[in-house]
């Protein structure tokens, strides 16, 4: 646990010294405030639904810019065989970067509470889809951020690694129109991998275990695997 | 032991043992196998066959103690840019174990062995290319390891900077061991105290250099 706190420090510190990181919060707050601002004068409904949506599909956007350089720049710059020659296990590298990543992204999402916020002084919001709303979204942000250290981890080109994440997670966004095309018993399989198919329902206040396991096994099996490539010497 | 990427023979059947406290020097044209050879022993590979041990620990069954063990500086003396040099050496010192008291202790020593206290507050990407290594050099040595291992430590380095080096591996012989890999024939001879002349991956001889007047000629007799 003492490696996964030092190497947590540097992965810290290496996400919040480089631009990258405030590019993509200011990018994501700007382009959201934008889209609140908008859908609240056009519905006049004290609902997030928009928003959560417009988060879910800036997350998809957005992560491969933070995932990219995970690996793939420590693999360019060498640094990746300071780390690995060191004595401590590829599981707590791969988590240290992951949870600096998934800070960054649920900081991200903190200051979309202000929306919230305004929300609540001038309507009258239903909080249960909200709170449901948000936990998609962390359930969500998990999972595309770990594809995108799975990606960064395959190779030492950060626009590839980045490509790679847009493109599994796009693919996995519209699994369920894949679906309809395919015969049993694959639709049904293929419908379930779908990204959408899972958050839709959490997002308007329906939670099931069956969508969050979707989200946390979909994670956790992109940390394996990118604990798997690390461990491949 | 060998090791095999695919059907490319990287090293085959390498048999050596590295004596305790001594300086060895691994000789070799580019694509020798030197590099692979280097990353075996530092764990950031794993023999396809065969067994290697570091430091008395099986590298494939206790990897993390044989890791703990040795100090690796890599041939392109990689540095975390956004890192200041003390920051830097804190950082590696306390990844490869020592304790919070003992960190500040260990960084101060090796700024002062490696003579980088004009940079040691600055980021390391500014620094030059000799800063850089020795930088390199004192991350491996933070944690006063028992086998130091340096990818050609020489290279992109002025004549002053080699010899300041030179000294520095000279200096450590007898209370670490040392392997250094090198294509330059010259800076083997005057630093190591055994050398190994590595070819298409196979070790083609080893021998001490005070057994060895022309190094040069002995080279090219294998080569």
């Amino acid at each position: 646990m003492r490696s996964l706190g030092i190497l947590l420090r540097k992965e810290l510190l290496a996400t919040f010294g480089s631009p990258i990181g405030y590019t993509v919060a200011a990018v994501f707050l700007l382009v959201l405030g934008y889209t609140f601002s908008l859908t609240l004068f056009a519905t006049k409904v004290a609902n997030l639904i928009y928003i959560f949506h417009q988060m879910y599909v800036l997350t998809i956007l957005l992560v491969p810019a933070l995932t990219m350089r995970a690996f793939a720049e420590e693999r360019r710059n060498d640094t990746l065989e300071l780390l690995l020659t060191a004595p401590v296990g590829e599981i707590w590298i791969v988590l240290a970067k992951f949870l600096a990543v998934y800070g960054l992204v649920l900081a991200m999402y903190c200051g979309a509470f202000a929306y919230v916020g305004v929300l609540e002084a001038y309507g009258s919001p239903d909080w249960g889809p909200i709170g449901s709303g948000y936990l998609a979204l962390v359930c969500h942000a998990a999972l595309i951020v770990a594809i995108g250290l799975l990606m960064s981890s395959l190779t030492e080109n950060q626009v590839v690694a980045a490509a790679l994440t847009l493109g599994t997670s796009l693919m996995l966004w519209f699994a369920d129109s894949v679906a309809y095309l395919l015969p049993v018993p694959l639709d049904s399989i293929v419908l379930n991998l779908s990204l959408i198919g899972h958050f839709r329902p959490m997002v308007t206040g329906s939670v099931f275990v069956s969508d969050i396991g979707y989200f946390v096994s979909g994670a956790l099996l992109a940390l394996f695997l990118t604990t798997r490539r690390l461990a491949e010497r | 032991m060998s090791k095999r990427y695919g059907t490319t023979v990287a090293l085959a059947s390498l048999d050596l043992e590295i004596e305790r406290g001594e300086v060895f020097g691994l000789l070799g044209p580019n694509g020798s196998g030197k590099t692979t050879f280097i990353r075996l022993l530092s764990g950031y590979l794993l023999p396809t066959d065969g067994h290697l041990e570091v430091c008395g620990c099986d590298a494939v069954q206790q990897s993390l103690e044989a890791r703990r063990r040795i100090g690796y500086v890599p041939e392109t003396a990689p540095v975390y840019g956004y890192m200041r040099v003390r920051e830097f050496l804190a950082f590696m010192a306390r990844l490869r174990g020592l304790s919070e008291s003992a960190v500040r202790d260990a960084v101060d020593r090796v700024i002062a062995a490696l003579a980088l206290e004009p940079v040691a507050d600055r980021l390391t990407r500014t620094l030059s290319r000799g800063f850089r290594q020795r930088t390199a050099i004192a991350q491996a040595l933070v944690h006063d390891p028992e086998l130091l291992i340096l990818d050609e430590p020489a290279n992109g380095l002025d004549p002053r900077q080699i010899i300041e080096i030179r000294l520095l591996i000279r200096g450590l012989a007898g209370r670490h061991t040392v392997l250094m890999s090198s294509h330059v024939l010259g800076e083997v001879a005057r630093t190591a105290d055994r050398v190994g002349i590595l070819l298409d991956g196979r070790l083609r001889g080893v021998r001490a250099m005070a057994d060895t007047p022309d190094l040069e000629e002995w080279f090219l007799s294998l080569a």
